[in-house]
């Protein structure tokens, strides 16, 4: 089956990007928030390339930890 | 040979005229202080210039104390690498309240057993999260071949410094480009070695998965020569090979017989201006080659290097972003910050992607040993640009400026960058690429156009 890899429906950046930052305790002040909506809409665009794609699942991560 | 006391000089002039004692190494130190004195007004390289340890250093080598391939040869290091009794900047005003470094990084270490002198620390790109060599706290690194223009980043210094002939030699690091970028809008020779065969002990991290650190000089027998000097496991960076040094400087004579080179087709010449592709043109001639291959899914290799550098590096600096937003650069604050909130899925993808690119391109180094692709899309853009036309599309300049790098580094092929200084122009360079460990090959390449007069890095 091939799975949904990227939304078709643009989500709303600016709501996305409030609430994130909510989560993980990082306060945004107002004057940043316009740069960062940019920059996440810049991210989402370089990532398509990556998220098209299908990977196997014998892929595992490439770092190796070495106890 | 060049009078190594003049900008021209190479590491190799002075070391050999040092070493014969033709010349004194205070009086190296002497001549390197003064150019660096009359040059930083229009270059602005450095950000700390170690006069005093320098003439100190200087003195013992002029007493016999030290020894060594590099005797005398002054160099210089981005400042996110530890100089000892300095706090490490890595281009940021935070990191001055930071801690100070109790001893040099690694290969500053290495680089003075050889024989080297540390004279300063060198400007950067803010965190290293930067292609262009411009920074809000300590000015832009300004290109010496037209200081209007960006000397590329985020190893900014390290190249206006070079290019400028205030030093022969410098360190920097490259995660994306940071080397590659600035080596070829400066016009230099640069070295990004395999991933994890120099040692990054005592330099500020930006992206553990694919931080890597290397010099910047004006002659390729100058990349051999640091390299080999800096060579060797340190059990202080957990990345850094246990394999046997490989010396490349005994290679650099072989030529380039045996060595099968091709031109990356296809991802490497989309959106290059003309002067990008001329230059791979011309080294492909000087090669004898006409091959092209096609390295497979670079455009998701480069998806994967970003999102992997965005995540990885936000979250290093997540809790500077929570408490001092304020004292970040502005052109890197918001990059952070939005990296800081992206999907923690994407970076186990890209790590898991990392595996079949490298798969792929083992697969390819079957049939070649060298591929030559360029090292930027055009030459060096205007200070300040933030817009560019790359293919008859504006792009951002920050992002863009290291689309042929990144796909490399993401699995860490070494590289080096052959400069083309084109007629009446700026220069340009072009990647040399070599399979895992096959730092020697690519040299010999690079040797090869310097011998031929295609690549060449005089100073400005």
């Amino acid at each position: 089956m091939k799975e949904e890899l990227v939304a078709e429906d643009k989500p709303d950046i600016a709501r996305l990007i409030d609430e994130a930052a909510k989560a993980i305790g990082l306060a945004i002040a107002p004057e940043y928030r316009d740069k960062v909506i940019l920059n996440y809409e810049r991210s989402l665009a370089i990532a398509r390339p990556l998220l098209e794609v299908e990977l196997d699942d014998e892929l595992t991560p490439g770092p190796v930890f070495r106890p | 040979m060049s009078d190594p006391l003049t900008k021209q000089a190479t590491a190799s002039d002075i070391a050999r005229a040092v070493m014969s004692r033709k010349v004194k190494a205070s009086e190296v130190i002497e001549a390197t202080l003064a150019r660096i004195e009359q040059a930083e007004p229009t270059v602005n390289a450095f950000t700390d210039v170690l006069a005093q340890r320098a003439r100190a250093r200087a003195a013992e080598i002029d007493s016999g104390r030290h020894r060594g391939p590099m005797v005398g040869v002054p160099f210089a290091v981005k400042n996110l690498f530890d100089i000892k009794g300095l706090p490490t900047r890595a281009g940021s005003k935070i990191n001055l309240d930071g801690p100070i470094a109790a001893r040099d990084a690694a290969l500053v270490r290495k680089l003075e057993a050889a024989g080297a002198v540390l004279v300063g620390g060198l400007n950067m790109g803010e965190y290293a999260y930067d292609f262009t060599g411009e920074n809000a706290h300590y000015g832009p690194s300004c290109n010496p071949r037209d200081t209007t223009r960006m000397t590329g980043g985020s190893s900014g210094g390290s190249g206006a410094a070079v290019a400028a002939g205030e030093v022969p030699l410098s360190l920097g690091s490259d995660t994306n480009g940071s080397i590659r970028v600035p080596s070829s809008l400066c016009g230099l020779f640069g070295l990004k070695p395999t991933y994890g065969r120099l040692s990054r002990a005592g330099s500020f991290p930006f992206v553990d998965a694919l931080d890597h650190v290397g010099p910047i000089a004006r002659s390729v027998e100058d990349l051999a020569l640091s390299f080999d000097a800096m060579q060797g496991w340190d059990p202080d960076d957990p990345v850094c090979t246990d394999r046997p040094a490989e010396p490349a400087l005994t290679e650099l004579g072989e030529g380039i017989g045996g060595l099968r080179i091709a031109i990356a087709g296809d991802y490497f010449e989309r959106g290059a201006e003309p002067e990008a592709l001329e230059a791979v043109a011309t080294s492909a001639k000087a090669l004898g080659t006409s091959k092209r291959i096609v390295i497979p899914e670079a455009a998701v290799a480069r998806s994967a290097a970003y999102i992997i550098t965005a995540i990885e590096g936000s979250q290093l600096h997540l809790p500077r972003l929570r408490t001092r937003p304020q004292d970040f650069d502005p052109d890197t604050r918001e990059r952070f910050m939005a990296g800081a909130l992206l999907p923690g899925a994407w970076y186990v993808k890209a790590q898991r992607f990392r595996r079949r690119y490298r798969a792929a391109l083992q697969k390819l180094f079957e049939e070649v040993d060298v591929i030559l692709a360029p090292a930027t899309p055009c030459t060096a853009p205007k200070l300040g640009q933030v817009m560019m036309k790359l293919g008859g599309v504006e792009l951002p300049v920050r992002a863009n400026l290291g689309l042929y790098t990144q796909p490399i580094s993401f699995i860490g092929l070494p590289v080096v960058v052959a400069p083309v200084q084109l007629p009446g122009g700026l220069p340009i360079g072009v990647q040399i690429i070599a399979n895992h460990y096959k730092e020697a090959a690519a040299l010999r390449v690079a040797r090869h156009l310097e011998k031929a007069g295609v690549a060449s890095a005089p100073p400005a």
